[in-house]
């Protein structure tokens, strides 16, 4: 990867309106960041991310979203839905940072297996069924050939038929897949992760500043096992500036960071009002932009995904 | 001023018909992108329409093969469409048997805060084993449980709303829209439902409808003008009348055969396989309504056309032409506004919940020829004046003092 990757947190709603949220997005579209991360939060206090993001998105339709959700309340079909349609109704600038929690009420009710509770695990057999269903009906299936009256290549889209210890899933999803394959998907290391599921299942990690130092090696020697490259995982480190009056580095020297750690990037997170976010973007200066028509995965110098057409 | 109707767009896809992707001069996957609805959405509030609606369903269209299906999560679009647009109503689909309250109430709500106070939520409960196998089951619940169900959750979701206190609309709370025209359904219509999209051919059926979920709010402690009744309706349009029936024809001739006898049989719950097109439907196969499993609303529409005009089953295609069962008006401007205000004079509707032919030709043609001839009869609204979709269809504002009691509309006390 050539470029360092910037991806800063936002979370939308009693603290920071709709209106601060656009002008901070502006600036950083500006500033050349790469995508913003819309945290979840308690309902009353933070706007549902996938909402905000689709909102924002038409305003600023070249910017990207990382959407935040954990499994708690979201049943997978649902979710793998709601982020494939903002996937595609924003070109493939989109990806989900699912989180590790609990069931929903519609799942549980029918949960295959009733002993089965690990975060952990249901993290990786909800990520599964995510990237299967996002892939389950496959752009080319779309046809619309009007004079031989064929809407859709029914054969080229497949159920899932996902039979796990949390879910059971039929599919197909209703839509087709997105002009960057499907959404990225994004691991949170802060979660009690299998390293290795999310070395299989993810696209991005992002890892807390007390990990960074051996963050790099411990993705490299996961990877290898599950027979991925390197290349095909984005670890981006996750950095609090909350409480800084400034930024404490320059894009330089953040780049020489991600360089001296094999980083591909930073996660920027200022618990902060609207002054303090747009202090802090200015303050990094300049950074190199990705192109307009970047989708996510191509600006976060992720290779396009195999044997997904779009 | 006057009794005003209430107009939403129902932005089906490509159009209301099986064959409407396949009309002369449409775009075949326009619907399948954002934008399709982000531009019929500008052109509804260019018409100050109430709202646009958005149907939907967890489930792949098992038809896909022959016509589009919806295939954008709705809440998505909406919110997509609320930063682009200032006043239009925004209803959307969602279902109470495969979402879990909480996160609904959260997610609807969040929605409704971020457009100001524009949102609707159309409660379904979801027909269908498809839908079923998405959330680990391997049949749909019986339909009186679905109804069961979807009373619970409302009344969850709505107790979540009300117990809300930051980042709440200025509307208080989202309208609820509800469709069922099953007897379940219009119990619950008459529970919980603050609009309801109901479905129906007939001028005196639609007008004992209306009177029954009114009357029926009384036994939920609520007000007869609680509850907006708008009827689907599919709209033909032409400028003269032959154009109109010749677009009518057009869409029978562009309807994929397969699609048309699989989706009558999805609607009926039985096999057409073996039947002849020029014989009617042995009637021995139709059951009474309460019985039928899947959609009771289709279902009734259906039959009675059946039990009306005992069409052949190539005849009763041709009148269904792949729709949902909504009743198709076909005429010139004026004609198509005599039916309209026909019906809502008659007290068989506050309004209508308009199925364009075709999308969006079908509805660049209502908003620019229909809606300004009900407005040159004082029927419809030149400017909107309300900001909230509350407000606009004259519903209270939970927590707000209502309105001093206002005799109900001539046309509703005959």
């Amino acid at each position: 990867m050539t470029t360092t990757s910037i991806v800063l947190d936002l979370a939308v709603g009693s603290r920071l309106d709709l209106a601060d949220a656009y002008e901070i997005a502006t600036a950083a579209r500006d500033a050349g960041v790469t995508a913003i991360r819309l945290l979840d939060g308690a309902a009353d206090e933070v706007l549902d991310p996938t909402a905000v993001a689709a909102y924002l998105a038409g305003r600023i339709p070249e910017l990207r979203w990382i959407v935040e959700a954990p499994t708690t309340h979201n049943a997978p079909y649902n979710l793998a839905r709601r982020v494939l349609s903002l996937d595609r109704a924003t070109a493939g600038r989109s990806g989900l940072a699912l989180r590790t929690g609990g069931g929903d009420e519609v799942s549980d009710a029918v949960i295959p297996d009733r002993e089965a509770t690990a975060p952990e695990r249901r993290w990786a057999e909800y990520a599964r069924v995510l990237t299967g269903l996002w892939e389950s009906f496959p752009a080319p299936a779309l046809l619309g050939d009007q004079a031989a009256g064929v809407f859709a290549d029914t054969d080229l889209i497949k159920p899932i038929g996902h039979e796990g210890s949390f879910y059971r899933i039929a599919g197909p999803l209703d839509g087709p897949s997105s002009a960057q394959g499907r959404p990225v998907l994004v691991a949170d290391a802060r979660d009690e992760l299998d390293w290795a599921d999310a070395a299989t299942l993810a696209d991005v990690l992002v890892v807390p500043g007390e990990q960074l130092q051996v963050a790099a090696a411990r993705l490299a020697a996961v990877l290898e096992p599950v027979g991925r490259r390197r290349e095909e995982v984005a670890l981006l480190g996750r950095v609090d500036l909350t409480g800084s009056a400034f930024a404490p580095w320059t894009a330089d020297e953040l780049a020489d960071w991600a360089t001296s750690h094999a980083l591909d990037g930073f996660e920027l997170v200022i618990d902060g009002n609207r002054q303090e976010i747009l202090a802090l973007l200015r303050a990094l200066g300049p950074w190199t932009r990705p192109a307009p028509e970047a989708t996510l995965r191509t600006a976060l110098g992720l290779p396009a995904l195999v044997g997904v057409p779009v | 001023m006057s009794r005003q109707l209430h107009l939403n767009v129902n932005i089906l896809n490509a159009g209301v018909f099986g064959g409407s992707w396949r009309f002369p001069g449409t775009d075949p996957l326009a619907s399948y992108t954002v934008e399709h609805y982000i531009a019929i959405a500008k052109k509804a509030e260019a018409a100050k329409l109430d709202a646009v609606f958005l149907a939907d369903g967890p489930v792949i269209e098992p038809l896909v093969r022959h016509r589009p299906g919806n295939n954008l999560e709705p809440t998505t679009v909406l919110a997509r469409i609320a930063g682009q647009t200032e006043r239009i109503g925004l209803i959307g689909t969602l279902s109470s048997s495969y979402n879990d309250p909480v996160e609904l109430a959260r997610r609807v709500a969040d929605l409704d805060y971020l457009s100001g106070g524009r949102v609707g939520w159309n409660v379904v409960t979801t027909a269908g084993a498809a839908a079923a196998r998405n959330f680990g089951r391997a049949e749909e619940p019986e339909h009186a449980l679905r109804y069961q169900r979807a009373a619970r959750f409302t009344r969850e979701v709505t107790v979540l709303w009300d117990e809300r206190r930051n980042l709440v609309s200025a509307q208080g709370r989202p309208v609820v829209v509800q469709a069922g025209g099953s007897s379940d359904g219009r119990r619950l219509a008459s529970q919980v439902g603050e609009v309801i999209f109901s479905a129906d051919q007939d001028l005196e059926h639609a007008r004992a409808f209306r009177a029954e979920i009114r009357s029926g709010t009384r036994e939920f402690g609520r007000r007869p003008e609680d509850v907006v009744v708008l009827p689907g309706l599919s709209t033909v349009l032409g400028s003269t009348e032959e154009e109109a029936r010749r677009r009518r024809e057009i869409l029978d001739e562009v309807l994929p055969d397969a699609y048309a006898r699989r989706r009558l049989a999805g609607q009926l719950g039985f096999s057409l396989d073996g039947l002849p097109d020029d014989e009617p439907i042995p009637r021995e196969l139709l059951v009474e309504p309460d019985a039928a499993g899947g959609s009771q609303t289709f279902y009734r529409v259906v039959k009675a056309i059946i039990d009306r005009e005992n069409p052949t089953l190539g005849q009763l295609l041709r009148k269904l032409s792949g729709g949902g069962g909504h009743r198709i008006v076909v005429g010139t401007p004026e004609q198509i506004a005599d039916d309209i205000q026909r019906w809502f004079e008659a007290g068989a509707a506050d309004g209508f919940n308009v199925m364009p032919d075709v999308l969006p030709s079908g509805f660049d043609d209502f908003a620019d020829h229909l809606v300004p001839e009900l407005r040159r009869r004082g029927l419809f609204r030149r400017e909107y004046e309300e900001i909230t979709l509350r407000d606009r269809l004259g519903l209270d504002v939970p927590g707000r003092p209502r309105a001093p009691y206002l005799a109900a509309a001539p046309a509703a006390s005959r």
